[in-house]
């Protein structure tokens, strides 16, 4: 799965536009599967991703179009898809979206993610290690009336918070 | 129909009808200037009425992106915003990075071109069918930051990025910013007051389009080159640690750190408000714009002040420059200017020009309303910024800028404002750096230095400037000569990093960007085949517009000079103690080599 450690995103986006670029050969934010918020309020950056989460909301597809990959990643079969836009609505954290009637979700690049080459600073860590998955539940609780960008921005800002606790340690 | 690489439509907007009107961008049109600035200053030499009152509804302002901006190019985060300025009355415009030039980018218009004046306060919505009107009375007086949640919230969009005046703007303080991604300005020229008299209180994009350039494959390999180019940079991890705010140990060690006003080059408590105390007390992160690897700039928490920044220019505005040695008081500034949307250059200039004048007898506090500064009095550098901010009282006139100021008092404490063609000087002395000088004095924009951002000259690069110049000398700080070769040069790779777009700081002061990767950047990307020869003539040419752009607002070579100051007065000590600026002498050099 991919870690995100928030506490060291500047906000550059690298991971976004390598992300669209290497998928499509095209850049922007809409064709990618990482989506970095700036909360220009709390000076906090991070990147949304699937997590392959403990829950796995999105799976539960009207048509059957989802199955999990080797790696955990949630694979979607574009012939079966009928773009109803479940999934999205499902995701707690706004790491799925549709475009299109195209549905885009990260798929781990096979095991070699272009996000975490593309990220300088060492924000963005691949582990093959079968870790306990991420729980969302808290997350799906607070986020039922929220659309896709609003649930992204929450769980940013949510992640977020022990890092300005930190910064107002050391520097308040 | 532009080629790959560009958005492909223009955007109209005309603000008193609340109509658009959606144009598909010439491709003969835009190749010709290939993008962001110097297809700005093209459409307004085309199209604005010269004589136009900057402050009315028929000035045109223009937010122009390139066909490179938003693509895997590192740090092509740049978008130029562009009109008639209220401050100089001549040709006004102000690049900025950070986050919204990119999306700008998805939207697919290569320009938005804006004109009238709406009724009450506005902010416009821009998707990629056109633009969405929005009265914004209950915005009145917000700062950028409350202003982008507030439209952020309201639509329901946390991607939206907006680029916002503050209360300064509104106000029409003829130095107002526009700012962007929170903390990213477009600082000189007066846009901010611009969009204030057209009472548009915001601009926000989202876009749902792409880039999408002619040769991926070709064109990764040049990005690639980029990017390494960026990281293997000596001063990489100076940059990555300080961004500009390095510049103030660095001129501060060759005597041209402005310190009092530019009566002095050597500041005595410089290791009280540098870019490395800054970095070790106050900075909390690194940010960084759009898809750029060097991450040079910077969020800080000094207490209940936090934002981002600042760059050099704001922390020597508001410490050295008017004598300062308070750091937090820096930060403090630094966090109110872009939040009001106050320019930190011209802000430092009317107050450091009055504490000079009122140390030296010029100026009396009766004369302003009471007002009394001095050097380095916090207090009332801070109560002078809020008047100013909010035109209240004295602050009218303050708001005005100094060049206007100075015109009601005497000739000697005119001549103390250190400004060319009515737009203040930044900070840097010119005594010390000669390019620098020449810069400020021809600079289309008025007293600036990023029209050529003359970095090498400080680089000592005697070989690589000998091939390039033909003298060893360009690449020495205080020679003059090999300053006018050096100046049309990188003038020209300035304007080609504004146009394309990417970050002046890594394509220049890097000397990252040259002609060759530039063409095969833009061969890759656009699938027009620019070659760097191409590429020169087509910089060299929008240089002349902008010239007779200028020439139609009045400019004349009487005007290409610099304040007395830098000619006249030596600097009194440290390592470029006793030099001036033979300016006339430079300006000739560079007239000769213009044909002008």
């Amino acid at each position: 799965m991919i870690h995100v450690d928030i506490s060291k995103c500047t906000g550059c986006r690298s991971c976004e536009a390598a992300c669209s670029f290497f998928h499509t050969s095209k850049v922007s934010n809409r064709l990618a599967r990482m989506k970095v918020m700036h909360i220009y309020e709390t000076g906090i950056d991070g990147p949304v991703v699937c997590v392959q989460c403990e829950e796995r909301y999105c799976m539960d597809c009207p048509v059957d179009a989802m199955t999990i990959g080797a790696f955990g990643e949630v694979i979607i079969a574009p012939t079966i898809c009928n773009a109803c836009g479940s999934c999205e609505r499902k995701c707690p954290i706004g790491a799925i979206e549709q475009l299109d009637d195209l549905v885009y979700v990260c798929d781990l690049c096979g095991g070699r993610p272009k996000c975490v080459d593309a990220c300088t600073e060492g924000a963005i860590i691949f582990t093959q290690t079968s870790k306990t998955p991420i729980s969302l539940s808290e997350m799906k609780n607070r986020t039922d009336k929220m659309n896709t960008s609003e649930r992204r921005r929450l769980y940013v800002e949510t992640k977020g918070q022990a890092v300005r606790t930190s910064w107002r340690g050391e520097h308040g | 129909m532009a080629s790959y690489g560009y958005g492909g439509n223009i955007l109209r907007i005309d603000l008193s009808d609340e109509r658009f009107k959606i144009e598909k961008t010439s491709a003969s049109w835009i190749k010709s200037v290939i993008g962001g600035r110097a297809a700005n200053t093209k459409r307004l030499f085309e199209e604005l009425d010269p004589s136009c009152d900057p402050l009315g509804p028929e000035n045109i302002i223009i937010f122009g992106v390139g066909p490179l901006t938003g693509s895997l190019l590192p740090a092509s985060a740049y978008y130029t915003v562009t009109a008639k300025s209220p401050m100089t009355g001549i040709l006004g415009d102000s690049a900025a990075g950070g986050q919204f030039a990119a999306e700008m980018k998805l939207t697919g218009f290569d320009q938005i071109i804006i004109t009238g004046r709406a009724e009450t306060l506005t902010y416009l919505l821009v998707n990629n069918n056109g633009v969405k009107f929005v009265k914004c009375e209950e915005l009145t007086g917000k700062t950028i930051v409350e202003t982008t949640s507030s439209i952020r919230k309201v639509q329901r969009d946390h991607s939206i990025e907006v680029a916002a005046i503050g209360p300064a703007g509104e106000n029409l303080v003829l130095f107002a910013t526009i700012v962007s991604s929170g903390n990213r300005v477009n600082g000189r020229t007066g846009m901010g007051a611009v969009m204030g008299s057209k009472k548009l209180k915001a601009l926000g994009v989202r876009g749902l389009g792409a880039v999408e350039v002619a040769e991926p494959i070709a064109f990764l390999s040049e990005v690639q080159k980029m990017r390494d180019a960026i990281a293997a940079h000596n001063e990489y991890d100076k940059r990555y640690r300080l961004g500009t705010t390095m510049l103030m140990n660095d001129l501060n060690s060759i005597g041209i750190l402005p310190t009092n006003h530019f009566q002095e080059g050597v500041c005595d408590y410089v290791d009280d408000i540098s870019g490395e105390r800054l970095a070790d007390e106050y900075k909390v992160k690194n940010k960084a714009c759009f898809n750029c690897n060097l991450h040079c700039s910077r969020y800080y928490v000094a207490g209940e002040y936090e934002a981002e920044g600042p760059e050099f220019e704001t922390l020597c505005s508001f410490s050295s420059r008017l004598g300062s040695d308070d750091l937090p008081f820096a930060l403090e500034m630094n966090t109110w200017l872009n939040q009001m949307g106050l320019d930190s250059i011209s802000t430092s200039e009317v107050i450091g020009w009055i504490i000079e004048c009122q140390e030296k007898g010029f100026l009396s506090p009766e004369e302003l309303d009471g007002l009394s500064i001095s050097w380095g009095d916090v207090e009332s550098i801070r109560n002078a910024v809020n008047l100013l901010t909010l035109r209240e009282g004295i602050g009218d006139r303050l708001a005005d800028g100094a060049t206007k100021l100075s015109k009601d008092f005497s000739e000697e404490a005119q001549k103390l404002v250190m400004q060319v063609k009515g737009l203040d000087i930044i900070c840097g002395d010119p005594r010390g750096i000669k390019a620098y000088g020449l810069t400020y004095a021809i600079a289309s924009r008025g007293g600036d230095h990023l029209r050529a951002e003359p970095y090498f000259e400080l680089t000592n690069r005697l070989e690589e400037s000998k091939r390039r110049f033909g003298t060893e000398k360009a690449a020495m700080r205080m020679e003059e000569e090999g300053k006018a070769a050096l100046v049309t040069y990188s003038e020209k790779i300035a304007l080609l990093t504004d146009s394309m777009t990417m970050c002046k700081n890594i394509g220049l002061c890097m000397d990252v960007l040259n002609f060759d990767n530039a063409s095969a950047l833009l061969k890759s990307g656009t699938g027009v085949d620019y070659s760097a020869e191409k590429l020169q003539k087509l910089m060299g040419d929008s240089v002349n517009l902008q010239r007779k752009l200028n020439e139609k607002f009045g400019v004349s070579r009487e005007d290409d000079t610099l304040p007395d100051r830098f000619v006249c007065e030596p600097l009194p000590r440290g390592p470029t103690k006793g030099s001036t600026v033979n300016i006339d002498k430079m300006v000739e050099e560079y007239y000769r080599m213009h044909d002008w």
